[in-house]
């Protein structure tokens, strides 16, 4: 009797424990991507949350959002707009350094020798990191300027104000800022529709660079024509779009983000005219999300993208306020993978503000839930990942390898069948390449391919196609022959 | 069968002497409604066949939600939707065409597009993406000509000038669209009647 009910216990027990297993199993995340029609299908999501950076990391002092972070090296600086703080962490996510008043380099508090008042920083924005000089630039928009610090110990170093030769509407409220390798400083304000300001590293103003082309609407344009000069001058003007964020790659190419609804393009890698050259080779422009009917992606907002972080080769990660998703895309422009959603569970974005890249892993920040998310790639993120530098650098064998793996854990991941094509084309082995262009739906290629393919057929079968050739003239003549000869009889 | 193989070779003549061919068909008896609906039967099914076998390149169609009913009836209901409203219409304006003539106007004059489908299907296969464009322009031949004939056929069976011809042409899309809106009518009231009946009878049914 006894037995019996310990085995009835037993039974009980494990159908529980079955159950948790499975409920562990539904638990993992699955996110969507899109196929060649533009339809949401199932995938696999490239990170997963890591660790949270929140004010329990930050002692006595107080956290009020997290507006832009930037890694470099060791460090993770992240900028806090409403308690106008730069706070440093390294990479076991301590604080090490949280920076409101500006020090100069004999320890007391820095003097602005133009106002000649204490160097506060009033809401800043943004924050950039020039390794090769050592500095520390912080877009302090409160105060209509830019402060550069020492990267070593936090002093002063000098401060850049509003050039006098500035021309043009644009109030200078330096929002996020890039350097380049030859010091030039590259700004953006937001809401500025003449471009991003390019300054001298003295701070001169050089130009306005990049301007952003708005969508022209026929009908607009059939209004404007038709209207008189009184008309116009009470129409709505339609200025450019303006950027809202901006990063820059080791060739010196600015790249810039937009979401500006009227905007053509939404994502820019500015060559130094001032064109976009971003490359757009996947079967969808990079728009982020697609209009879609499918019920996998439930949205149907288009995506607006706050930031872009960038890797050494070329992959690049958007982050859409809108949904709250990151969406990462090849050099090629190829969609890789979407993760991330909004919600207020852990993991989730409410007001997802700035993202980076540390090392392989993505450092999210949100201002409403004063904290920073780090996200560590799966093993099918790390994969892809690497499989993309793989490529990029020309090692089309090792690529091959990781992504044949990565398609073995998720086979909807098309992007890698055309990668895998690729380069069996490369060595010509157009059978294998047509095969992995069918499935990974890439028309352009398979093309190629079979373009190969067909002329090596050609070739095997010469002899074949020159009797069939004969056959025909000589049957055609024949023809004409006896029709000839029936003709004259 | 002799008559049918007769008839097949008076189709071949049809399609490059529309004028006579039609006239003839519309005075002396000389189409086949058999011959017509094996056309048509014949339409669908290259359809559905050339939606699967389309070469790759070409081929732009997601295989894996097919459907070859749907294909089937989205090629011919608009031919029959044309018959109805075209012979509607033209009855208004003294057209002298019978249904049945246009039935079998209009099976006779897919008989090119049906041979040029099948061979820019073939030919699909073998090309490349420069070369598509190629394919597809001979492709629309078959289109041109379809609708070549359509219009001779309609102006002898209807007995119309050319002026005529296209205003009945104008008044019978504007009949199709009628036409549609009536069945999406229909369709949205009957579904409101069958919805209606079948939760009174759930209702009736758990009451009881």
């Amino acid at each position: 009797m006894r037995t019996r009910k310990k085995l009835i216990a037993l039974i009980f027990t494990t159908i529980l424990m079955l159950q948790n297993i499975v409920f562990a199993q539904n638990t993992v995340e699955t996110t969507y991507n899109y196929n060649w029609w533009g339809n949401g299908i199932e995938d696999i999501p490239f990170f997963e949350l890591y660790k949270t950076i929140d004010k329990e990391a930050m002692g006595d002092i107080t956290l009020s959002g997290m507006d832009d972070v930037t890694v470099v090296g060791d460090r993770i600086y992240i900028i806090d707009t409403t308690e106008s703080r730069l706070n440093v962490f390294n990479t076991e996510f301590e604080l090490i350094n949280s920076i409101k008043v500006v020090r100069n380099a004999e320890g007391k508090i820095a003097i602005d020798p133009k106002t000649k008042s204490q160097v506060t920083l009033k809401n800043p924005e943004g924050v950039f990191i020039h390794e090769q000089n050592e500095e520390i630039y912080i877009a302090d928009t409160g105060n209509e300027r830019i402060v550069i610090l020492n990267e070593k110990d936090f002093t002063l170093k000098r401060i850049i104000n509003k050039p006098d030769n500035m021309v043009g509407q644009t109030s200078f409220k330096p929002s996020k800022i890039a350097v380049d390798r030859i010091n030039r400083i590259y700004i953006i304000v937001q809401s500025g529709f003449e471009g991003i300001i390019e300054l001298t590293s003295e701070g001169e103003f050089t130009r306005y660079f990049g301007v952003n082309k708005p969508k022209v609407d026929l009908m607009d344009h059939f209004w404007r024509n038709m209207a008189s000069e009184e008309q116009k001058a009470k129409m709505q003007k339609v200025l450019a779009p303006s950027f809202n964020n901006i990063e820059i790659d080791d060739e010196g190419f600015i790249y810039a983000t937009t979401f500006d609804t009227s905007a053509k393009d939404m994502v820019f890698r500015l060559n130094p005219k001032g064109e976009n050259v971003l490359r757009e080779n996947g079967a969808w422009p990079v728009r982020g999300d697609l209009i879609d009917k499918t019920e996998l992606v439930v949205t149907q907002s288009p995506s607006k993208f706050v930031d872009i972080a960038l890797t050494d080769y070329g992959t690049y990660a958007l982050l859409d306020k809108n949904n709250g998703r990151v969406f990462i895309y090849n050099f090629d422009g190829e969609l890789m993978n979407v993760f991330g959603k909004k919600g207020f569970m852990k993991g989730e974005l409410n007001d997802p503000t700035s993202l980076a890249w540390m090392g392989d892993n993505l450092i999210v920040t949100d201002k409403q839930m004063k904290c920073a998310y780090v996200y560590k790639p799966t093993q099918f993120g790390e994969l892809a990942l690497r499989a993309s530098e793989a490529y990029y650098n020309g090692e089309w064998d090792k690529a091959t390898e990781l992504l044949e793996e990565a398609i073995s854990i998720n086979g909807n991941f098309e992007m890698a069948y055309t990668t895998i094509g690729k380069s069996y084309l490369m060595k010509e082995d157009y059978d294998t390449a047509m095969y992995y262009f069918k499935l990974g739906n890439n028309r352009e290629y398979y093309s190629k391919a079979f373009n190969g393919y067909r002329s090596i057929w050609i070739q095997e079968n010469f002899g074949w196609i020159f009797a069939g050739m004969i056959l025909v003239v000589v049957g055609v003549a024949y023809s004409e022959y006896r029709y000839f000869k029936k003709q004259r009889k | 069968m002799k008559q049918f193989i007769e008839d097949f070779k008076y189709l071949k003549y049809t399609i490059f002497h529309p004028f006579d061919a039609f006239y003839e068909i519309k005075w002396r008896g000389k189409g086949n409604m058999l011959l017509a609906t094996l056309l048509l039967v014949l339409y669908s099914i290259v359809q559905v066949i050339s939606y699967q076998y389309t070469g790759f390149i070409m081929n732009e169609n997601p295989l894996f939600e097919m459907n070859s009913i749907a294909i089937i009836v989205i090629a011919v209901a608009p031919l029959f939707l044309f018959m109805i409203s075209n012979w509607s219409v033209s009855t208004l304006y003294n057209g002298k065409a019978k249904i049945k003539d246009l039935y079998v106007l209009v099976a006779y004059s897919l008989f090119p597009i049906i041979i040029i489908n099948v061979i820019t299907m073939l030919l699909s296969n073998i090309v490349i993406m420069e070369e598509a464009s190629l394919v597809f322009a001979f492709g629309t031949i078959g289109t041109l000509w379809f609708l070549f004939l359509m219009f001779t056929g309609l102006t002898t069976m209807h007995e119309f000038t050319l002026k005529e011809n296209i205003m009945t042409l104008l008044a019978t899309a504007v009949a199709a669209i009628i036409i549609i809106f009536l069945c999406v009518l229909y369709f949205s009231l009957m579904e409101q009647v069958i919805n209606f009946v079948t939760t009174i009878s759930q209702e009736f049914m758990r009451r009881w």
